[in-house]
């Protein structure tokens, strides 16, 4: 039956799916993980690095992406559809601050691209964009926000989530871990983001990128050795724990 | 041709209805042309078994030159990096022999100008076991067989946001009595190709044999569709192969990362 309604997609199937949306779904899951933190001070992105050819340029393949100087946002999904997001993304923050003379904020900026995202969901002869985002950044007022939007053109705001290929297993770890004391100063934050990218990226520290913002600050991305140095922290402190259990049970 | 409101294409429908009627007879003629070049053509295929090194022919059919009591066929990429990874690595397997196989969908005119290295299937007997490939008699053997289908393909009355993929599923003939190592495939699935005949054939003559078949959302090769499949490690037929199964995920590593094929199309 889907086959036959998924042509187009400003056909409803009869049970009330658009197939294509959902596809586009499907093509997220394609794209590896990202997570995003909600701290008190801080607010967290964190992404599994996709391996990089030998002749390529590293700096060329960003899944961090500032929109404005106080917001950012990662994505997972098709590459091309991200950087034509970004692009529009970007324009706006601009058109925005010089029309309204106040920087946008995070919840009008999501809105923006969820409101194109969902436009291409009812045009005729469009497909949907096959990405989703995490958008983080502080408001005037200095508090932080996350927002994620997916291709249907849906946003929620969320304490913590992750997006892309085990999404699920990461965002039931972030439900695990995510409590008070995680995210009681902002290097708990980031290890928190962290060690939920540790549950499912393969090789470790090396694939990981890291980006903060702090109130009133721009956005900084860690270099390779800082992250090195959170992992190396957060497995030691694993040992500890370990440690500390077995001695308990003896 | 026409373009819809929905941008697909479509053929128009011709309304002249005599230009019609020619075409059909014109289509019939060739028809029977068409049909006698297809019977040569099927005259050709061929399946010959040869030893890749020595590039000779095995003249006796495999299994009666190495009966075995136990026969395990790895379809897919993913299977075989799991066979190769865990089974392979624990002791050492010899080759001994190939198949090659031609028909009129192949791209060559036929086998000998296919190149030594387009071996559609290698087997391989384990040289310190004898009991693998061991006592006579297709009585004794179990087939074991492993591979992948895509998780679109699995009918089932969830949602498919609620399953956890990749999963297994195992669909046995009625002689295999060990219980298998994980639920069986429900109903209205059904498995394709390969697995199908090799399954059919079993349940025909009697054999025990199994099917390991892991619904995935990754077709293409993968770390975590092949772990998947560890669970089929505890079973009778693979129990004694396997010795150091770190050592086997290591390989598996490096195995994903020499094949990792460079897309930029997601990220």
């Amino acid at each position: 039956m889907a086959s036959r309604y998924d042509r187009a997609i400003t056909v409803f199937s009869p049970d009330g799916h658009l197939f294509q949306v959902e596809y586009a779904q499907e093509a997220v899951k394609k794209g590896s993980t990202a997570v995003g933190i909600r701290g008190t001070d801080i607010v967290v992105l964190g992404v599994e690095k996709k391996s990089v050819a030998k002749l390529q340029d590293e700096r060329t393949v960003r899944k961090i992406c500032a929109l404005d100087d106080h917001v950012c946002m990662a994505f997972a999904g098709l590459t091309a559809d991200a950087r034509v997001v970004i692009n529009r993304s970007r324009v706006e923050c601009q058109s925005y601050k010089l029309t309204v003379e106040d920087p946008v904020t995070v919840e009008y900026i999501t809105r923006f691209i969820a409101t194109l995202k969902q436009k291409y969901t009812q045009s005729n002869g469009r497909r949907p964009f096959g990405i989703s985002a995490l958008i983080v950044g502080f408001d005037d007022d200095g508090i932080p926000r996350l927002y994620q939007t997916d291709p249907s053109g849906t946003y929620h705001a969320w304490k913590a989530n992750a997006i892309g290929r085990s999404a699920k297993t990461v965002r039931e770890f972030l439900e695990k871990n995510y409590t008070e004391d995680a995210i009681a100063n902002d290097s708990e934050a980031i290890k928190l983001a962290i060690r939920a990218l540790l549950e499912v990226v393969q090789s470790g520290g090396k694939n990981i990128e890291l980006a903060i913002i702090r109130r009133h600050q721009p956005l900084k991305m860690f270099s390779a050795k800082e992250i090195e140095l959170q992992v190396t922290e957060i497995e030691k402190e694993k040992e500890e724990a370990e440690k500390k259990k077995s001695k308990k049970t003896t | 041709m026409a373009a819809t409101f929905f941008g697909e294409v479509v053929k128009a429908p011709c309304r002249a209805g005599t230009e019609d009627q020619e075409e059909e007879e014109e289509g019939r003629r060739e028809t029977a042309e068409d049909r006698e070049v297809r019977r040569q053509l099927a005259r050709k295929r061929e399946v010959r078994l040869f030893r890749r090194q020595t590039k000779t022919s095995l003249e006796v059919s495999l299994l009666e030159k190495y009966p075995c009591s136990k026969f395990i066929i790895a379809i897919g990429n993913n299977a075989v990096a799991f066979l190769s990874s865990f089974v392979m690595n624990s002791g050492v397997w010899e080759e001994v022999g190939c198949a090659k196989l031609w028909n009129e969908w192949c791209r060559t005119t036929d086998t000998t100008h296919l190149s030594p290295a387009e071996a559609f299937c290698v087997f391989y007997h384990l040289k310190s076991s004898p009991s693998v490939f061991g006592s006579c008699a297709r009585k004794n053997m179990q087939v074991t067989l492993l591979t992948c289908r895509h998780v679109t393909d699995y009918k089932t009355s969830e949602s498919i946001s609620s399953l956890h993929f990749p999963f297994l599923k195992a669909l046995k003939t009625q002689n295999f009595k060990e219980p298998p190592c994980c639920s069986l495939l429900e109903q209205p699935n059904i498995v394709h190709d390969l697995p199908a005949a090799v399954l059919s054939y079993c349940q025909v003559w009697k054999i025990p044999a199994v099917l390991y078949l892991c619904y995935t959302d990754v077709m293409k090769l993968d770390l975590i569709t092949v772990e998947a499949f560890k669970p089929i490690l505890s079973s009778r037929s693979l129990k004694g192969l396997v010795k150091n199964i770190p050592q086997s995920t290591e390989i598996l590593k490096k195995l994903m990362t020499t094949n990792e094929i460079q897309s930029n199309i997601y990220t």
